[in-house]
């Protein structure tokens, strides 16, 4: 039989849920606000593998004026992250990082992290290899 | 000898019956599954026939391709659900199936919550380390079966709307439209007591009791086996009070003595009140899989009981960690809430 082929592409359009503010721990949208997004060069200064969050603190250099900001970085829980193939060392002080995120919305300085790419070796930290077999 | 008027009979039943299926007849839908990360296999995939009500399902091929076929001509809504904590669900309605014809739809998931890294905590991760856990499920010494194991839980792929009381409508409308701020774990209180969320769950059972792990506040779950009944008046809880029975080989938990606190049916964080009835039915047909039907009734937040219908994986390799929330909770400052 012949098929038709009626195009109809959708971009998602959550219907059920105005909003989806989900997460294990918290609403991450009540702290980053997704309409400002940020890309962050600089080396890490320190890294708190701690619960319910880990979090990585990097030092951002201003190509304008050269002075240094120290951003924080909020990524998932340990266990999370662990479960992506991170551990607490895989990032050490010294390492330079390029972190994609979104801005914090009551902080300055502040951010999440989308994705974590270590400049020496262009390897993206903590990206889900697939999203594979149920 | 047939006598002729029946063979015309026949044919013209034929004729009319060809046209009725044609009229009538089925079609398709095919696509992709993707999200910002590329194709996404394995995704569950419902199409509802909008007038009928009847459920077509199937899941995505590892290049994130799916077809729906054989389906009865008609007007369907198009889903996939939450799909761990990365994704955030998809609904399509008005997706239009011409008898004879095969609509082409592209299903393209949206990050949920802001695609934090780590965020998924153990569906995605791991679904995919343990794709195919066979055997026949284990029993207790008594015969009864054995519901041990890490469980990689996962939510109702079709979840139907909650019917809310006003009151309690309101209060939603309002967790909604401040992005859930307030939810309760932000704060390192208990998270949803329901088995909603997709993360891991280990089943210690024994005869007499059922112990529950997870790493999120408070840790555990107790169900007692023991043929116990409810207390009396017992003060109200984050947890509730849950005995359990056996109906054939479906483990039957009755869950009463809640408090009011708990946001519930994660990640939707509906209200509750005191009266909350929950029902929880655990049947396990094979070594790696738990059917999860979950009923909770309560007369002060809904107006007719909400159901919910899960499927977990068994996750065999893997283990509950530590979480001390309060080690290092920053969120109600960055929230601007302190």
């Amino acid at each position: 039989m012949r098929d038709v082929f009626l195009t109809i592409s959708f971009i998602a359009s959550a219907i059920a849920w105005p909003a989806l503010p989900a997460a294990a721990h918290h609403s991450f949208a009540a702290e980053f606000d997704i309409t400002k997004p940020v890309t962050l060069t600089g080396k890490v200064t320190k890294i708190e593998w701690t619960n319910p969050h880990a979090f990585l603190f990097i030092d951002v250099p201003d190509k304008q004026t050269g002075s240094v900001t120290n951003w924080e970085i909020e990524m998932g829980s340990p266990n999370g992250l662990t479960r992506l193939g991170w551990s607490r060392t895989v990032l050490k002080a010294g390492d330079e990082v390029t972190v994609e995120g979104s801005l914090g919305r009551n902080k300055a300085n502040l951010a999440n992290a989308r994705s974590v790419v270590m400049t020496a070796t262009g390897k993206k930290l903590g990206a889900a290899s697939s999203e594979g077999a149920q | 000898m047939i006598p002729m008027r029946r063979i015309a009979f026949v044919l013209l039943l034929v004729v009319f019956g060809s046209n009725g299926s044609a009229q009538t007849g089925t079609g398709g839908i095919r696509g992709a599954v993707t999200s910002p990360d590329g194709p996404v296999s394995a995704a569950p995939i419902r199409a509802k026939h909008q007038s009928t009500g009847r459920i077509f399902s199937t899941t995505s091929e590892s290049s994130g391709q799916f077809a729906l076929t054989d389906l009865p001509a008609g007007i369907y809504e198009v889903s996939v659900p939450q799909i761990g904590l990365v994704n955030a669900p998809f609904a399509q309605q008005n997706v239009t199936v011409e008898a004879g014809k095969t609509t082409s739809l592209h299903i393209a998931l949206v990050k949920g919550n802001l695609g934090v890294i780590g965020d998924d905590n153990a569906y995605l991760t791991i679904r995919n380390k343990y794709p195919n856990v066979r055997g026949a499920a284990p029993r207790l010494p008594d015969g009864r079966p054995d519901l041990s194991g890490v469980w990689n839980a996962n939510v109702d792929p079709n979840p139907e709307p909650a019917a809310l009381l006003p009151w309690a409508n309101e209060v939603w409308r309002n967790r909604l439209s401040t992005a859930l701020r307030d939810y309760p774990a932000g704060f390192c209180l208990p998270d949803d007591p329901t088995p909603s969320i997709p993360l891991l769950y280990k089943f210690v059972h024994t005869k007499g009791i059922l112990v529950l792990l997870f790493e999120h506040e408070p840790h555990y779950r107790q169900i007692f086996l023991d043929g116990r009944s409810h207390p009396k008046d017992a003060d109200p809880t984050w947890m509730g009070h849950s005995v359990g029975t056996w109906d054939k080989d479906t483990l039957v938990i009755d869950t009463v003595g809640f408090n009011d606190k708990s946001w519930i049916i994660f990640p939707t964080g509906l209200p509750h009140t005191e009266m909350l009835h929950m029902v929880e039915r655990y049947r396990r047909p094979d070594l790696g899989h738990l059917l999860v039907d979950l009923k909770l009734e309560d007369p002060g937040a809904f107006t007719k009981p909400l159901e919910r219908h899960m499927t977990w994986a068994l996750a065999p390799g893997e283990e509950i960690l530590e979480n001390i929330c309060n080690e290092n909770n920053k969120f109600p400052e960055y929230a601007g809430l302190k």
